[in-house]
């Protein structure tokens, strides 16, 4: 059971915001494709525009369908709310550009995916929000980048693709202790696998695209507030405790306590920046999220499978999971993943890079694409392609080599996957000799 | 608004307007381990009615400094106090379970201060479970969970929201476990004076009272309006904590029910 819930996971993950509803007594929640709202009269649309009561004016801002898959992911996380966003990295624009403005800094952890590391780095940037990023793990380092216009701590609960596993109670002390909130990007474990805001996390951000819908046919992100930060007494945040003009003064903290910054979100970057979920996508995810729980115990017993495979296979040069003892993070993970560390795997082959193209394109059954948390299992040589935009030292840093492959496991048959990869290893074997060969001759 | 009310900064939300004297004022309490939060949806929608909103936090509580006050008597005195700091002459008092106990002491100790009175979700007297107190004593989220599990209806358990995204469970848990949830228990568990106050209150009187209630079960909530004469509405589908699962609903009836006992200006 979560802060907000008092039912079980699986149960929230089926039932949680929806009642079928009054007119047809639809038990599936229904798609309100629709735009806006009619207002009952000119003052019920008055306040509704000030806040004054909870409502919807108008899809950018606030949906039925959006909103039920918003309360049933605040109550799988165990936050005050949520705010659904039209993908992954929406919801962490959306996220950082609530708490931060020009001027402002963010320490983040130096492994991240490579889009959230362009968009600290160079975006943001270039909006004056300066990032510094550290092995999040390294208590000094974390600590000494912290500085007096520092608005957050940033990581992910499983780095991307180096699978580092954050110390969330260790950072969330840190960052806390300064008065800085924690924000976690938890797409690779799910709140099946972890709920960072149970380890000290503040806010936890996803893209809901990859497990929790699953299917592969949906983009979208969430940004879940946990309402267990004090905004006030931190004394950093004026965005959320001094009078905010567009809507009359209004002071979120104030007014909404635990739920300030969701409602800050929504009243101000859902308003103005409009990276909204379409009702159509929150269907589409609410199908996946019925189903996680099942889903994720499958992709946690095909990822132990193959961990327990792979090491054995010639071809295969190392394979890296926080499930594995050798992995620097082992007990961290078993520790905040006890139900399994994701379902997402890394592997160096032999042959080098042109032993992991060969791999890859020796494939029959995985996908080789630009996604992970499908049902489908998916394959990746991230140097050459999410990760292809850092320097050498960036994808040193996030734990990148030229050899990786990054399997995001998925529901089929393992020993099918095991066949496959079979194949793909013959193929990385094959260049791996030739290149001896043409270091012979 | 930060005000000076017996030594200590109390706070008073006013609903995101500044708070005029001069016009109706309706004076929000709140329930044990709430604060004014729980009124962030009524509080709003009267300030920028043509009302004055004052919504404090109790000692303790909240945005508010000092140590949290021990018995309801104490409390009305305090309102009082606080009314008068304000510089509010007659108000509506509108308050919520525990709450609703204060504003009958504050009815008691300052009549003068009371133009009429709305209970929600209360009753006359409000028994506390041994074993609640002792919970809040050791760990006010424990206790918070035990409260809301019992306090929320149906609907809420189930995560619906009058707001979109927002979940009733975990902001009343925020609240309820970062304030003096024990002494407010314990306060209302001691609380025996509920009906006689009921009895000699002048000020009119209005319910609202929840057929789901199980906290101050709907019998005990209409045998306090029989003590205070007081016509009543009941909700369908909610549980003890209307305020926050029922913000709309319950915002409707003290609509109607301030209409009923004043007119507002400028409205």
């Amino acid at each position: 059971m979560s802060r907000s819930s008092y039912l079980h996971p699986a149960t929230v993950a089926l039932h949680t915001g929806y009642l079928p509803d009054s007119e047809y007594g639809a038990r599936a929640v229904p798609i309100y494709q629709t735009t806006s709202y009619v207002f009952a009269d000119v003052d019920e649309g008055a306040s509704l525009f000030n806040v004054e009561q909870g409502g919807h004016i108008y899809s950018r801002i606030t949906n039925p369908t959006v909103a039920v898959l918003e309360q049933r992911i605040a109550a799988l996380e165990g936050g005050s709310g949520a705010v659904c966003t039209a993908s992954g990295m929406s919801a962490i624009y959306t996220a950082l550009i609530t708490l931060c403005s020009a001027g402002d800094h963010i320490v983040a952890s130096a492994q991240l995916y490579g889009s959230t590391m362009t968009l600290l780095k160079h975006t943001l940037s270039r909006l004056g929000i300066e990032t510094t990023f550290v092995p999040i793990n390294n208590a000094e380092a974390l600590a000494g980048a912290i500085r007096d216009n520092t608005k957050l701590v940033f990581c992910e609960s499983i780095g991307n693709p180096g699978l580092e596993v954050a110390d969330l109670p260790a950072v969330g002390a840190i960052a806390n202790a300064r008065g800085l909130p924690l924000v976690v990007d938890a797409t690779f474990a799910t709140p099946c696998l972890c709920r960072p805001i149970e380890h000290g996390a503040n806010v936890v951000v996803h893209s809901v695209t990859k497990w929790m819908g699953g299917h592969g046919v949906a983009i979208g992100g969430v940004v879940v507030d946990g309402g267990n930060f004090d905004w006030g007494a931190a004394g950093r945040f004026p965005e959320l405790t001094e009078p905010y003009a567009p809507f009359h003064g209004i002071c979120f903290w104030e007014e909404f306590g635990p739920a300030a910054l969701a409602m800050k979100l929504r009243a101000e970057s859902m308003r103005d920046i409009g990276a909204a979920m379409t009702p159509h996508n929150a269907f589409l995810i609410l199908q996946g999220v019925e189903t996680l729980s099942l889903r994720m115990r499958q992709h946690i017993a095909n990822t132990r499978e193959l961990l327990a495979w792979l090491p054995r296979q010639d071809g295969v040069v190392w394979v890296n999971h926080p499930e594995l003892p050798d992995h620097p993070n082992h007990a961290l993970a078993q520790r905040l993943f006890p139900d399994g560390a994701g379902a997402m795997l890394t592997f160096g082959v032999v042959g080098g890079r042109a032993g992991g193209a060969a791999f890859i394109n020796a494939l029959q059954l995985a996908s080789h694409l630009a996604n992970v948390g499908d049902a489908r299992t998916l394959v990746l040589h991230p140097g050459s392609t999410t990760h292809s935009r850092l320097d050498a030292p960036s994808m040193q840093a996030a734990g990148i080599t030229v050899d990786m492959i990054r399997v995001s496991v998925g529901l089929e048959a393992v020993a099918d996957v095991m066949s496959d990869f079979g194949r793909g290893l013959r193929a990385a074997q094959a260049v791996a000799q030739q290149q001896a060969e043409a270091e012979c001759t | 608004m930060y005000l000076d009310v017996l030594g200590a900064p109390a706070f008073f939300a006013t609903g995101g307007q500044a708070f005029r004297p001069e016009r109706p004022t309706v004076l929000f309490v709140h329930g044990s381990g709430l604060d004014h939060r729980c009124w962030a949806l009524q509080a709003r929608w009267f300030a920028f009615h043509g009302y004055s909103v004052l919504a404090p936090d109790l000692p303790g509580h909240g945005l508010s400094r000092g140590a949290a006050l021990t018995d309801i008597e104490t409390m009305g005195h305090w309102l009082a106090q606080g009314l008068a700091a304000a510089g509010a002459t007659a108000t509506h008092v509108v308050g919520h379970s525990q709450g609703f106990l204060c504003a009958l002491a504050l009815a008691h100790h300052a009549p003068e201060r009371v133009k009429s009175l709305i209970g929600i979700g209360t009753a006359a007297t409000i028994a506390v479970n041994p074993d609640l107190i002792a919970a809040a004593e050791s760990d006010a989220a424990r206790a918070a969970d035990m409260m809301l599990r019992w306090g929320f209806g149906y609907a809420a358990q189930l995560g619906v929201s009058a707001v979109p995204g927002m979940q009733p469970i975990a902001i009343g848990r925020a609240i309820m476990s970062r304030n003096p949830l024990a002494a407010d228990l314990k306060a209302c568990a001691a609380y025996d004076a509920g009906s006689e106050v009921a009895r000699s209150v002048q000020a009119p009187a209005r319910l609202i009272l929840s057929r789901q209630d199980r906290m101050t079960p709907l019998k005990a909530g209409i045998a306090l309006a029989e003590l205070l004469n007081a016509p009543y509405r009941i909700l369908d589908g909610y549980g003890h904590m209307l305020p926050i699962e029922a913000p709309k609903p319950c915002l409707t009836c003290l609509r109607e029910l301030l209409g009923e006992l004043a007119a507002p200006a400028g409205a």
